[in-house]
């Protein structure tokens, strides 16, 4: 799992993360104004979302989301 | 309600941008400035996408009096192999460029008020900007002069009616709707293709050169332009630093640089991340039985970890280090001073893109392409400068700007045709009809097995390249089985597709390009062949198949000959 853990609870709805991520992981619920991961599968943990975040809510794994990293040899 | 609208939502603009990253934005900014009417897409949040704000924030800069020597340069350091009127464009373009990005509300480093002018080597320069903060705030200036933008539209073909480009079909991904969008000019700047496999890299994935060629529009240079950089394997991110180099060994403890190039272990060095001599090295090193290769940083202190990336140019790729030192201990749990880690050369992107014109369009009228996604032969580099990758998006970006704009004003709109638009949606929806498990990352996944490995994609060779586009065949196979459910995953798919295509033409026309050159390496003709190869290779969509084809470098009619 890329994306090991988000606080849902510090979120403020900002949308920031949505805009930022390459892979269209993550969306706003509206209602609640709070981001949610909708596609967790496809998050390559390029540390978008960690990194521009105001709020802090994600922690990324270092490792990519899934699939055995190709030898460059 | 009309024929065209019961395909989808229809939204009308002069200019179409399709991708709002370095080059979009600008394309944008400037096609904005003629008033016409721009609308600016893209498939992430306006402000944060691309490559841009993630990025080391480093422009590319040349003063205006050293302009017609740099490019004089770089056209001798091309062996004249570049598009001489782009270079010599590019070069003059650059001052006035990032005069206009820091009007239009980048923030650059400055010194007493004035934008600092950094001295990186010879006759090289650079600016620095604050990148995460860079699109957000030209997104603001362009708002402010009326441009229109869309968040969140896929954009995946383009429209066409007599000829002429009149736009694109989005996928909307959030409101699930398809879109047509009728422009009188649309400009292609969605990116060339970073298959997904460095991650930092991952929003740029073949859409753009793939969509164009589909319309017609010639690709140009498919064979140059893959690069490598080294990195830590545990975190598939590139390590900036200019003396890291020097901890680098094999399996047996032995460092390897002084191996193979002890020039570089007297007096002091800069090798960058991207230096193709570290990669070689590492290289060598594996084939000779004694990888993995590691970097050893054991015993020395946090404070002489960071020193290891002291630039010419003071925080240049200290910070980015520092970031990367920060990551290891916090993430990974690994520390740098107390553990040897494997490191990995990392495959970026493979290169090319649609060929422009000094105007920056395409082959085919109303289409124009500026940024990564297109490409104005002027390879062979600026010397080793950094930055020109987002000085080159804002310099096509504004050249592409300006003349669709002037297109746009010279010429009327062409309604889009139905039937070439019912065509296009049912090519771009009917993979939704497919039956399968497949899972469009598997794909993705398939061809890194074929770009990726050093031995097809960096020391080239005949049989081995074959051997490359069978495992691409492969992955167009597994694409049939593939299943999206919805725009996200259809999205995936088409993403997938396009990765699929740039590899094909990748190794199409390195195949074809019997001689070696610049970054492209053949092991069965390691020469450079200036008799019979002295040639651009073009792509183009002939009878439902690509058909490569040469275009002499018209060095006859530049500046500089050989
Ligand atoms: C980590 C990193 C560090 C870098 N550091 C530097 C540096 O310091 N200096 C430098 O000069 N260069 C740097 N580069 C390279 C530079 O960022 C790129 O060369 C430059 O951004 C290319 O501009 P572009 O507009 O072509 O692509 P991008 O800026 O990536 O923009 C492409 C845009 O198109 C959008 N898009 C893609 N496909 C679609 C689609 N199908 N539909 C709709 N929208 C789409 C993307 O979301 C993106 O916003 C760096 C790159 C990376 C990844
Ligand atoms: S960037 Fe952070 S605060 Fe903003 S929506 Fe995303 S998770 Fe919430
Ligand atoms: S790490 Fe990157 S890919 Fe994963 S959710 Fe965050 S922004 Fe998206």
């Amino acid at each position: 799992m890329a994306i090991r853990n988000y606080d849902r609870k510090k979120c403020n709805g900002c949308g920031i993360c949505v805009a930022c991520c390459p892979m269209d992981v993550l969306r706003i619920d509206t209602a609640a104004k709070k981001a949610v991961i909708q596609y967790p599968k496809d998050c390559v943990a390029c540390w978008g979302c960690e990194s521009f975040c105001p709020q802090g809510c994600f922690d990324v794994s270092p490792e990519r989301g899934r699939g055995e990293l190709v030898s460059p040899y | 309600m009309n024929n065209t609208d019961k395909l989808g939502t229809v939204i009308k603009s002069d200019v179409l941008v399709l991708g709002a990253g370095g080059a979009g934005m600008c394309a944008a900014l400037k096609a904005k400035e003629s008033n016409v009417d721009v609308l600016l897409i893209d498939k992430c949040g306006i402000g944060w996408n691309g490559q841009v704000p993630i990025g080391g924030g480093i422009l590319a800069y040349v003063y205006p009096e050293y302009a017609k020597k740099w490019a004089e340069n770089v056209t001798r350091q091309s062996n004249f192999f570049n598009n001489q009127d782009w270079t010599f464009a590019f070069g003059n373009y650059m001052h006035k460029s990032t005069m206009d990005l820091a009007a239009m509300g980048l923030t650059f480093l400055k010194n007493k008020g004035d934008i600092n002018i950094l001295n990186w080597g010879p006759n090289i320069y650079v600016t620095l900007f604050d990148a995460p903060k860079s699109l957000v705030a030209l997104k603001k200036t362009a708002k402010a002069r009326g441009v229109k933008m869309m968040d969140k539209i896929y954009a995946i073909d383009l429209l066409k009616n007599d000829g002429r480009v009149v736009g694109a079909v989005g996928l909307g991904l959030v409101d699930g709707k398809t879109y047509l969008f009728n422009a009188k000019a649309v400009i292609i700047a969605t990116g060339n293709c970073g298959y997904m496999h460095e991650k930092t890299y991952s929003s740029v994935l073949g859409e753009g050169p793939a969509m164009g060629y589909r319309a017609g529009a010639q690709l140009v240079n498919a064979e140059f332009g893959s690069s490598y950089v080294w990195g830590i394997k545990t975190l598939g991110k590139e390590l900036m630093g200019i003396h890291f180099y020097l901890y680098l060994e094999n399996a047996r403890g032995e460092k390897i640089m002084g191996k193979h190039y002890p020039e570089l272990m007297v007096g002091k060095h800069s090798v960058y991340t991207f230096d193709p001599r570290v990669i070689d090295a590492m290289q060598k090193e594996v084939k000779a039985g004694l990888g993995p290769i590691y970097l050893n940083l054991m015993g020395l202190s946090d404070a002489e970890v960071a020193g290891l990336a002291e630039d010419r140019v003071e925080g240049l790729t200290q910070l980015m280090a520092n970031d990367t030192m920060k990551l290891l201990r916090e993430k990974a749990g690994i520390n740098p001073s107390k553990e040897r880690m494997e490191m990995w050369a990392r495959y970026l992107y493979g290169g090319g893109g649609l060929r422009i014109d000094i105007n920056g369009k395409t082959t085919l009228d109303g289409l124009y392409a500026a940024g990564s996604a297109s490409s104005n032969s002027w390879s062979g580099g600026g010397g080793g400068q950094g930055g020109l990758g987002v000085q080159s998006a804002a310099v096509t970006g504004f050249v592409a700007g300006e003349n669709a704009a002037k297109y746009a004003g010279e010429n009327s709109r062409l309604d889009i045709n139905v039937e070439q638009a019912k065509g296009m949606i049912d090519r771009v929806l009917n993979p939704m009809k497919h039956k399968g498990d497949v899972d469009a990352a598997e794909v993705a996944y398939r061809v890194h097995e074929a770009v990726v490995p050093m031995k097809y994609n960096r020391q080239r060779e005949a049989s081995r390249m074959k051997e490359a586009l069978g495992i691409v065949q492969d992955a167009r196979n597994k694409l049939s089985r593939v299943q999206p459910r919805d725009f996200h995953d259809l999205a995936r798919y088409h993403s997938a597709d396009s990765m699929v295509i740039a590899a094909e033409f990748t190794y199409s026309a390195a195949l074809m390009r019997e001689e070696s050159r610049a970054g492209h390496f053949r092991e069965d003709f390691p020469q450079r062949d200036d008799k019979n190869w002295f040639k651009w290779i073009t792509i183009e969509q002939r009878d439902g198949a690509p058909l490569l084809a040469t275009l002499p470098v018209p060095v006859e009619n530049y500046r500089w000959k050989p």
